[in-house]
């Protein structure tokens, strides 16, 4: 009796301390005033740095560029021209190499861009299909086009209340191809984009989340999806071609990448918590149609699985979609967090 | 003027439990009352409508029954109050108000301090209790916000090595008690219910019978009264009219499916948690399952979790016989053994 009553004190006693807790730190408001902070100190350095930075860059192109022209200019042949000499201060270097003609001079490298304190202020948000393009639609009537304008909705308002800019691509029932989709995103300057949709699997026992970002895959399942993905896309082959040369080897495929495993990682760990069958089907690339044409960091959250019976149940009910919205936001919190860190990209 | 007895001060003190649910609302008080309400809400439509119910606002099941004149809201969803809606604020403030008047009993609110133990869904978010708190603000004069099924632990006096599964209308709430206030870890909540259950029987009865012209309502008062899991005891013979003529219909197979679409998630949550508790005391909780909340007692839910537990060595699974007032007994108890020094720390 003793024990039990030692038990129920020390109870009480947690039960207050989470209730001040509750009145005196409020964890949502704290973190939105710390990323509120971040995002200040963030504009303010970059404000001081940008200037600096392409200060000094042009300074230095400027001068290695006029030095090259004048003294390393190559002939069509590969060889040095004979009316080149080089610069006293290379004067005991090696000759440089012939140059390929087909080569470029700079080789595009990605930039990390934790060298430049960049926020993360506009977010594009685009619910999946619509109007006519229903996407798939479970055995029980939920249709995806309105499960993912549902779910991007609860997402703005919460980004919003974060002091975010959100930019939606869609607010209603409209069919717009993936071009135009881009397009808007383009448009809006957002710094990030984020396409959110659900799952179809043949096998109607797997369930889980799974987050995409741009890049070639060889799965034939994930080719099967990004085709059913990119129906109504808008593109021709020849602009598809183009926009994937373009970004392969970019920073925004590993900036996309980045964000794809904050927002995964948030979304598996938020769900697992209220639905213990979910399952982590991970970060995954694929030729998604909407992820090509956008210039920013762009994603592809497939957030259930509506062909399995558990996750369509509690896909139907409001607070797991709340629960996934706020999946989303935090994981989109994480990366734009991570943004300031030193070596961001080897995360 | 001297100073006021302990006797005297306990005698100004009036404690509450409250268990807000989404379908009903119950209210425990340390004066002996007990009243449940169903958790409904409404205001007359229009000026006709004021003069008519003579009332500004009607509660529960004054408010169910006079709804064709009343902007009518439930407020509470999955047991906390609904977004974007002022009204739904408003809504769960009137509902306190009507709860703690019905716990007065007459008494005189001014000459009263009253504190509260109000329970929410076990993984209720910080920012929800916030909300929650904001809205009941200067109703109570102290207020604590607990996890509901903790608030049933701590009535049942069952803090040690038990665990808790409360299902209400809107959510399924699992919690594991260690002997201490519960953890992130050691709680669950699904969002699948009694609510759930209403959705997928009337589904499936106008599937089965569409020619029958059946509401939500009449699907949840049917799961009320004949709802049950495994083999069917008797037929369900519920009637539903056809062309406005009633007519009578064999649900029996419709409400097994209904009932049952809870198992799979309960059962699996259920076993997560337990394999989670360390080893040497998982035993004791697989012997120590409680079954709570209107929707706890679907008969033969018990029976089909407690035959789940087979599968990891056996349990036993006790279903709570009350209920409705179990989470605000619980509040109460928990209201009651809390020192005045800790209530003072919790002013609404």
């Amino acid at each position: 009796m003793a024990r039990q009553d030692r038990i129920k004190r020390r109870m009480i006693r947690q039960v207050v301390r989470d209730n001040l807790e509750t009145l005196e730190g409020a964890r949502p408001r704290r973190r939105g005033r710390r990323l509120r902070t971040v995002l200040t100190v963030a504009r303010v350095l970059f404000l001081v740095a940008l200037p600096a930075a392409l200060f000094t860059s042009s300074y230095v192109l400027s001068t290695v560029a006029a030095e090259w022209r004048d003294d390393v200019w190559q002939d069509g042949s590969g060889n040095v021209s004979p009316s080149v000499r080089a610069p006293v201060a290379f004067s005991e270097m090696e000759p440089l190499p012939p140059m390929d003609s087909n080569q470029s001079r700079v080789t595009p490298q990605p930039i990390d861009p934790s060298v430049l304190p960049l926020g993360l202020h506009t977010v594009v948000l685009d619910p999946g299909h619509g109007g006519e393009n229903e996407g798939t639609v479970s055995p029980t009537g939920l249709v995806e086009k309105e499960v993912t304008l549902d779910i991007a909705e609860r997402v703005r308002g919460l980004l919003e209340s974060h002091s975010y800019k959100v930019v939606m691509t869609r607010h209603r029932d409209v069919d717009l191809s993936l071009k135009q989709r881009a397009e808007l995103a383009n448009d809006a300057r957002g710094d990030i984009f984020v396409s959110i949709h659900v799952n179809w699997i043949e096998n109607r026992e797997v369930r889980g989340v799974e987050t995409f970002f741009l890049g070639a895959t060889e799965d034939p399942y994930l080719e099967a999806l990004a085709a059913r993905e990119n129906q109504n896309s808008g593109y021709s082959l020849a602009d598809f071609r183009d926009i994937l040369e373009q970004v392969y080897a970019g920073v925004r495929q590993e900036e996309s990448r980045q964000l794809a495993g904050a927002v995964q990682q948030a979304l598996y760990d938020s769900l697992d918590a209220v639905n213990s069958t979910v399952r982590n089907r991970g970060v995954k690339s694929a030729p998604f149609g909407v992820l090509t044409h956008t210039e920013m960091p762009a994603i592809l959250a497939e957030v259930a699985c509506v062909s399995n019976d558990v996750e369509a149940r509690l896909l139907m009910t409001p607070i797991y979609r709340q629960y996934l919205a706020e999946a989303i936001v935090e994981g989109i919190q994480i990366y734009a967090r991570s943004l300031g860190e030193p070596n961001h990209l080897e995360g | 003027m001297s100073e006021a007895t302990p006797e005297q001060e306990s005698d100004r003190v009036l404690n509450l439990g409250v268990d807000l649910g989404t379908s009903r609302s119950s209210v425990s008080a340390s004066n002996g009352v007990r009243q449940a309400v169903e958790s409904y809400v409404g205001w007359p439509l229009d000026m006709v409508a004021r003069k008519v119910l003579k009332r500004d606002v009607l509660v529960g099941r004054e408010a169910i029954d006079n709804r064709l004149m009343l902007d009518l809201h439930r407020p509470l969803e999955r047991g906390l109050i609904k977004e974007g809606s002022d009204k739904d604020v408003l809504a769960v403030r009137e509902l306190l108000k009507h709860l703690v008047s019905l716990a007065l009993a007459g008494a005189d609110r001014e000459s009263l301090v009253v504190q509260a133990v109000v329970g929410v869904p076990a993984e209720a978010l910080r920012v929800n209790k916030q909300q929650l708190r904001s809205a009941l603000k200067g109703i109570v004069d102290s207020l604590m916000i607990v996890s509901e099924p903790f608030a049933v632990a701590y009535g049942l006096e069952s803090l040690v090595n038990a665990l808790i599964i409360d299902i209400g209308a809107g959510t399924a709430d699992f919690c594991v008690m260690h002997g201490r206030y519960p953890l992130e870890e050691d709680q669950r909540t699904l969002p699948i219910a009694g609510d759930h259950v209403d959705e997928q029987l009337y589904r499936l009865i106008t599937s089965k019978y569409p020619d029958a012209k059946i509401s939500l309502h009449m699907a949840r008062e049917w799961k009320e009264r004949f709802s049950f899991m495994g083999a069917p005891t008797e037929k369900v013979w519920v009637v539903a009219p056809v062309q406005g003529r009633p007519t009578e219909f064999d649900a029996t197979e419709p409400m097994r499916a209904a009932c049952e679409s809870l198992l799979p998630a309960v059962k699996e949550t259920m076993l997560d948690l337990i394999s989670r508790v360390q080893p040497e005391y998982q035993d004791r909780v697989r012997n120590n399952v409680i079954l709570s909340g209107g929707s706890g007692l679907i008969r033969g839910f018990g029976l089909a979790l407690q035959e789940a537990l087979e599968e990891v060595g056996g349990g036993r699974v006790r279903v709570v016989a009350d209920p409705l007032h179990v989470g605000a007994d619980g509040g109460l108890a928990l209201a009651m053994d809390a020192p005045p020094s800790e209530w003072d720390r919790l002013a609404a």
